[in-house]
């Protein structure tokens, strides 16, 4: 989840904190220091998120682009110079079309706007913005909410009551609001220094930049693991249990399924799970082992040396294009996989599913999914030749069973050609010729299209007429029997305009006649 | 309104179709069926084109509407579908069973076209209106099953619905009059339905009047937006002529209605059915959930990407291209979303084309047009068990870029997983499957049964090569697969048995085992420390079983019974010496045994030959494809070999002597044949530098870098 710090280089940034008997600081001083307890925070537990600076004023300008070089960061914070007032309409503008620049649409961002509350005069102004809200031409509106996913955190270098002597906390409040309730307004509490920018700094990075640390399972095989970026809580139904939903911190593993029966699902937010060495005395792999423990003790120490349940899982899946199906919560599944970039480093990934019992429709309801040794016989074939999925639906779609649409007259028109076309190659094409005729002949008498029915009895009994002298003569039985038969049904005899009725050839002395008996 | 929400209104639709008399009244859209004869030319009189009845246009419109919502919603969005002439015949019900377009044209053929003949007084779309109001108050399986799991607020089930009434109404007087019955109806219905647990009261209605009239006819009823008749139903007229223009009329309410989007697949090749040499590029439209264009709507480029506005000016689609698949290869694409499609134009050719192309199990990556000339892919179609899903797939730059590779993480650089090993076990451990409601005995869920068999398999599964001497070794196998078992069969456990005396006989013979030297000082351990730490390793393997049943009780014993004992290790001090002498006879005679034992042409290959077929057995098992090259490329058999043989101390054994001769001749070690001279393990390099001149120093200097 990419982070734009959005930063106020505003003149009043430059205030004074009133201070007794020490040096005296500037607000943007204080911001400053707030955001290097950020930067290094994520240098070194956050060090895959990407994060960008913009300073803004009346103006804004993008100082770093989006990098994952926390020095960058921080060199340019410290070199921030100081303009004139604050716009933060047009700021926002910029935070907007840098984000979806690099990230387009779809991707979640935090924002974390720092200013000192003092949110500009007049027009530009956040008061004036707000005011004019309602009175947007569509191509100048507001730019919240943003067309991605966004946090809006808000780090006041005031205290509340600042903020409430004027209207910027309920402007910032309304901000919040605009961007759909999703972000925080943090202040300074107690006087202005550098310990109550620590102390709010903090609460910033326990809300939004703390790691996310899980077990993973399967079975007694365990590694302890980092999720990056941490997945956060999906709100599933908003009618009826509108309770956000966690992952939770021990990831079970359900078991395996091949990369061509999973088939490219759709996921919610793609995650890498690194693993991570906890330090815990435990004997993890059982009494054969302890013995190799006792001979080397440094093993132990090494990270990098002492095997991972993560690296011997992704090296499997990878070689056997194979994911394992992991449940992150109650009724909440992910998938685990090998991913390997443009550079051939390799990965293990998970993608978390959309909440609920059956995700994907082509493996049906998870909890329905057992080991294939409970099966009578192995799904897979003994050679793996076979597979239980995907799972077939209870109904055929339209586009897979040949339905009759006859919106166009151009596919009333190709069913009748069928019907003629195999009508002059009859008796040969009796079993084409009927099956064709008798889809028409349920179209019609569901669509109430007697007039239809008579028209095509009609059509056969002036191709039995215009038969040539060489035509086989069940030809010309089937036709008039053909004819009649249609003609009973468009009369709604209940006896012979039955849907489910099938016309069947006429049985004739004939040699082509008696295959229609199998229809 | 949002069809994503549980039970919105597009959760019931009730379709009312007048089947009064005067709906037998033609279209005037003639149809001409008999296109032939055209071509037959002389003396046939063509057929008289045929004309579709105002019913037959709003039966097959209807089931128009019915195949797409079918096709993109299979469950959880229902029709009641319901006819009125002088009273209504309900076709189907709210049941998912129902929901098909199959059952719906059985029961329409049934009910056939509007008799001419009926007294025209007594019949009407009331009855039909009505009926429609009663039904929504009906809870369907899904409102049941909603209100059950929310036993204590299953107040909050809504209850919401849409009625779209097909008819040929007389006058807008007319129209009020029907809005006003079904507003009067929902007030009596909810009214009935406070006081029932079988019905729910109505929450919303949409009402959606569509008056057909006839080709060339003046339209006595005009069209009307939404209106809001009252808190509960709104009430909305569309006035259309019969045939194309209804249909169209009902393709877009479908879309409003459920949220659907247009997608044009533009230049599929296909071939002419004139003439098969030659192909053509032919678009193809189909409709989808509105949410697959997420990302051209939210970046504001949905013109940008090539969208045409068409016919109606109400409906635009979102033209993507056609990539020609070029392999048939497995492979997980990013995706975001997956909707299931309905072609617009399903019998015609290039859609039927496409769907068939595409139900084969092809999948076709679809390109978004840019005017810059780069080529995105954000699409891709593809069918899962017989239903077509167009797949989102990710365009943009990616987060997760550039991360670590695992090989730099924890567990990074170990070598030697057993990766072939953890392969077959997930194999083992995949998912099939099972029919709804199964629990075993003691009530676990397919998937918890499954994870179950996840954690018995795990109860003892070394994760590298070197800590496990058992999963080495192919005289294991039939025991290690049976014991993890949750029940054994007498057979397996007789199987099991055999396993276990096998490994006897081999211990008596003296068989070599694939003891990892990994890490252990000096000499590798002997032989019957081999043994000793095999046993217990398949003990503690079988142990972690014992509680399972009775039989794999009896696994254990039969070990227990059969291994040979370790030695109490104060004991064995004592004894120390002694039994070196008596292992050197007992070895000398197990060797004579060997010899004998193993077949001839084992003999033939000799000791070496064994010894190397079992490295390359344990070398094709290291194959951790992410491990970096193993430092130390030595089988571990060998490594023993490092150190300098051991000054004997006493008699030398067999092992001993086998060992060195093995170092003697082995053809890879030869170059290490000089550390055999070293002092203190200290081998002095470069030793001829002194016998040799400069020049080869300096060749060799090369050499070897």
């Amino acid at each position: 989840m990419p982070t734009v710090v959005l930063m106020d280089s505003s003149l009043s940034m430059t205030r004074p904190v009133s201070q007794e008997g020490s040096e005296e600081f500037q607000r943007k001083n204080l911001a400053v220091h707030g955001l290097t307890m950020l930067f290094e925070h994520m240098a070194t537990n956050y060090k895959l998120e990407f994060t960008s600076l913009v300073a803004f004023s009346s103006l804004w300008e993008l100082m770093v682009p989006f990098t994952r070089d926390y020095n960058t960061l921080q060199e340019a914070l410290s070199n921030l110079e100081d303009y004139d007032k604050t716009c933060l309409e047009s700021a926002l503008h910029g935070v907007s079309n840098i984000v979806q620049q690099e990230w387009g649409s779809t991707c979640p961002c935090q924002v974390v706007l720092v200013t000192d509350g003092a949110l500009g005069i007049g027009r530009g102004s956040l008061r004036h913005s707000l005011h004019t809200l309602k009175q947007r031409v569509e191509d100048k509106k507001f730019p919240l909410p943003f067309p991605f996913p966004a946090k809006m955190f808000i780090m006041c270098i005031a205290n509340v009551e600042e903020l409430q002597s004027t209207d910027a906390m309920d402007n910032l409040e309304q901000l919040i609001g605009l961007n759909g309730g999703e972000g925080q307004i943090f202040t300074m509490e107690g006087p202005l220094c550098l310990k109550s920018v620590q102390s709010m700094f903090g609460k910033l990075i326990d809300q939004a930049y703390t790691p996310f640390y899980a077990v993973l399972h399967c079975g007694n095989l365990a590694s302890d693991v980092q999720v990056f970026p941490r997945p956060e809580p999906v709100l599933v139904d908003e009618e009826v249990d509108p309770i956000p939903k966690a992952v939770q911190t021990d990831l079970e593993i359900v078991g395996f399924i091949e990369i061509a029966d999973i088939s490219s699902p759709p996921v919610l937010s793609r995650h890498l799970v690194l693993p991570i060495a906890v330090n815990k005395e435990v004997d993890e792999v059982g009494a054969g082992t302890t013995e190799d423990a006792e001979e080397e003790p440094s093993a132990n120490q090494m990270a990098g040396k002492s095997p991972n349940f993560c690296v011997l899982l992704h090296g499997s899946l990878k070689v056997e294009g194979m994911v394992a199906l992991v449940q992150l919560g109650p009724e909440w599944y992910g998938m685990l996989y090998s991913q390997a970039d443009s550079k051939k480093k390799s990965n293990l990934m998970m993608s978390l599913f959309e909440p609920g019992p059956e995700p994907l429709p082509w493996l049906g309801k998870i909890s329905q999914l057992g080991p294939i040794s409970d099966a009578a016989e192995n799904p897979y074939g003994e050679d793996d030749s076979k597979s239980p999925f995907p799972l077939q639906p209870k109904n055929k779609r339209s586009y897979a069973q040949n339905v009759t649409v006859w919106i166009k007259a151009n596919g009333l028109q190709t069913d009748v050609q069928k019907i003629l076309r195999n009508a002059r190659k009859l008796p040969e094409k009796t079993q084409t010729f009927y099956k064709e005729l008798n889809r028409l002949r349920k179209a019609a008498l569901a669509f109430g299209f007697w007039e239809l029915l008579k028209g095509v009895a009609e059509l056969l009994e002036r191709e039995c007429t215009l038969l040539p002298d060489s035509a086989h003569p069940d030809a010309a039985f089937q036709l008039s029997h053909a004819a009649q038969q249609l003609k009973l049904a468009s009369t709604g005899d209940s006896q012979y305009s039955a849907f489910n009725h099938n016309i069947t050839p006429l049985h004739t002395d004939f040699s082509g006649g008696g295959a229609g008996d199998r229809m | 309104m949002d069809v994503s929400m549980m039970f919105s209104v597009s959760h019931k639709t009730a379709f009312v179709v007048d089947h009064c008399p005067y709906m037998a009244e033609s279209s005037r859209q003639m149809v001409e069926c008999d296109m032939l004869t055209k071509s037959r030319g002389q003396g046939v009189i063509p057929l008289a084109p045929v004309s579709k009845s105002l019913w037959t246009c709003a039966v097959e419109c209807s089931m128009e509407y019915c195949r797409i919502l079918y096709d993109v919603y299979p469950t959880r969005k229902l029709v009641h579908y319901i006819v009125s002439d002088s009273e209504f015949h309900s076709l189907n019900s709210w049941r998912q069973e129902d929901q098909s377009t199959q059952e719906l044209m059985a029961a329409l053929a049934s009910v056939g076209p509007p008799n001419p003949r009926e007294d025209p007084e007594c019949c009407s779309v009331l009855h039909g209106l009505v009926a429609a109001v009663e039904s929504l108050c009906a809870i369907t399986q899904y409102q049941h099953e909603a209100r059950r799991t929310l036993m204590d607020v299953a107040d909050r089930v809504a209850n919401r619905g849409r009625i779209i009434c097909l008819t040929n109404a007389k006058s807008d007087t007319h129209v009020r009059m029907l809005e006003d019955c079904v507003s009067e109806t929902i007030q009596e219905q909810n009214k009935l339905a406070a006081g029932s647990d079988r019905l729910m009261p109505i929450q919303r209605c949409e009402l959606v009047l569509v008056h057909i009239y006839p080709q060339g006819d003046d339209t006595l009823v005009s069209d009307r937006s939404r209106k809001e008749l009252s808190s509960v139903l709104s009430s909305e007229v569309h006035s259309v002529r019969a045939g194309r223009h209804l249909a169209s009329k009902l393709n877009i309410l479908v879309q409003q209605h459920f949220d659907l989007a247009s997608t044009t697949i533009t230049n599929i090749p296909m071939k002419e059915e004139q003439h098969a040499n030659t192909s053509a590029n032919y678009d193809v439209e189909l409709l989808h959930h509105r949410d697959a264009h997420l990302e051209f709507i939210k970046s504001g480029d949905l013109h940008m990407a090539g969208s045409t506005s068409r016919d109606s000016g109400l409906k635009e689609t979102v033209t993507l291209k056609w990539c020609t698949p070029r392999t048939n290869n497995v492979e997980l694409h990013y995706c975001t979303g997956a909707y299931r499609i309905s072609p617009v134009d399903v019998n015609s050719r290039p859609s039927s084309c496409l769907t068939n192309f595409l139900l084969n199990g092809r999948s076709v990556l679809l390109e978004q047009p840019r005017k810059s000339g780069s080529k995105v892919i954000s699409h891709m179609l593809s069918s899962h068990g017989g239903e077509i899903f167009l797949h989102v797939l990710n365009s943009t730059r990616s987060t997760l870029e550039d991360p670590p590779s695992i090989s730099e993480g924890c567990g990074g650089r170990v070598t030697d997983y057993r990766i072939t090993d953890f392969g077959e076990f997930m194999r083992e451990n995949r998912l099939t499957p099972f029919s709804e409601g199964v629990l075993d005995a003691s009530g676990r869920t397919s998937s918890e049964r499954a994870k179950a068999q996840l954690e018995r398999h795990t109860r003892y599964w070394p994760m590298i090569i070197s800590q496990t001497t058992i999963f080495n070794m192919q005289a294991v196998v039939p025991l290690a697969n049976l014991i993890v078992k949750e029940s054994l069969s007498e057979e397996d456990v007789l199987t099991c048995q055999k396993t276990v005396f096998n490994l006897v006989d081999m211990e008596r013979k003296n068989d070599p085992l694939p003891i990892s030297t990994v890490g252990s000082r000096g000499k590798g351990p002997k032989r019957d420390e081999q043994y000793r730490i095999m046993w217990n390793e398949l003990e503690t393997l079988v142990k972690a079983h014992v509680g399972s049943s009775e039989r794999h009780q009896r696994v254990l014993e039969c070990i227990s019974a059969c291994r040979s004992k370790p030695p109490e290790e104060e004991e064995r001090k004592k004894r120390g010496r002694k039994r070196e002498d008596k292992e050197d006879k007992a070895e000398k005679n197990g060797k004579d045994a060997d010899e004998k034992a193993w077949p001839d042409s084992e003999r033939l290959k000799g000791p070496q030959e064994r010894e190397k077929e079992e490295q390359t057995e344990s070398e094709m098992i290291k194959d951790s494809p992410d491990s970096p090259e193993p430092l130390n490329k030595k089988p571990r058999l060998m490594s023993e070999e490092i150190q300098p043989p051991q000054k004997s101390k006493g008699p030398v054994s067999l092992l001993t002597m086998w060992t060195n001769r093995i170092t003697a001749t082995s053809r890879k070690h030869e170059v290490f044949a000089g550390r055999l001279n070293s002092v203190n393990n200290k081998a002095e390099l470069y030793q001829h530098l002194k016998e040799d001149n400069g020049m080869d120093l300096h060749e060799n200097g090369k050499a070897t870098r």
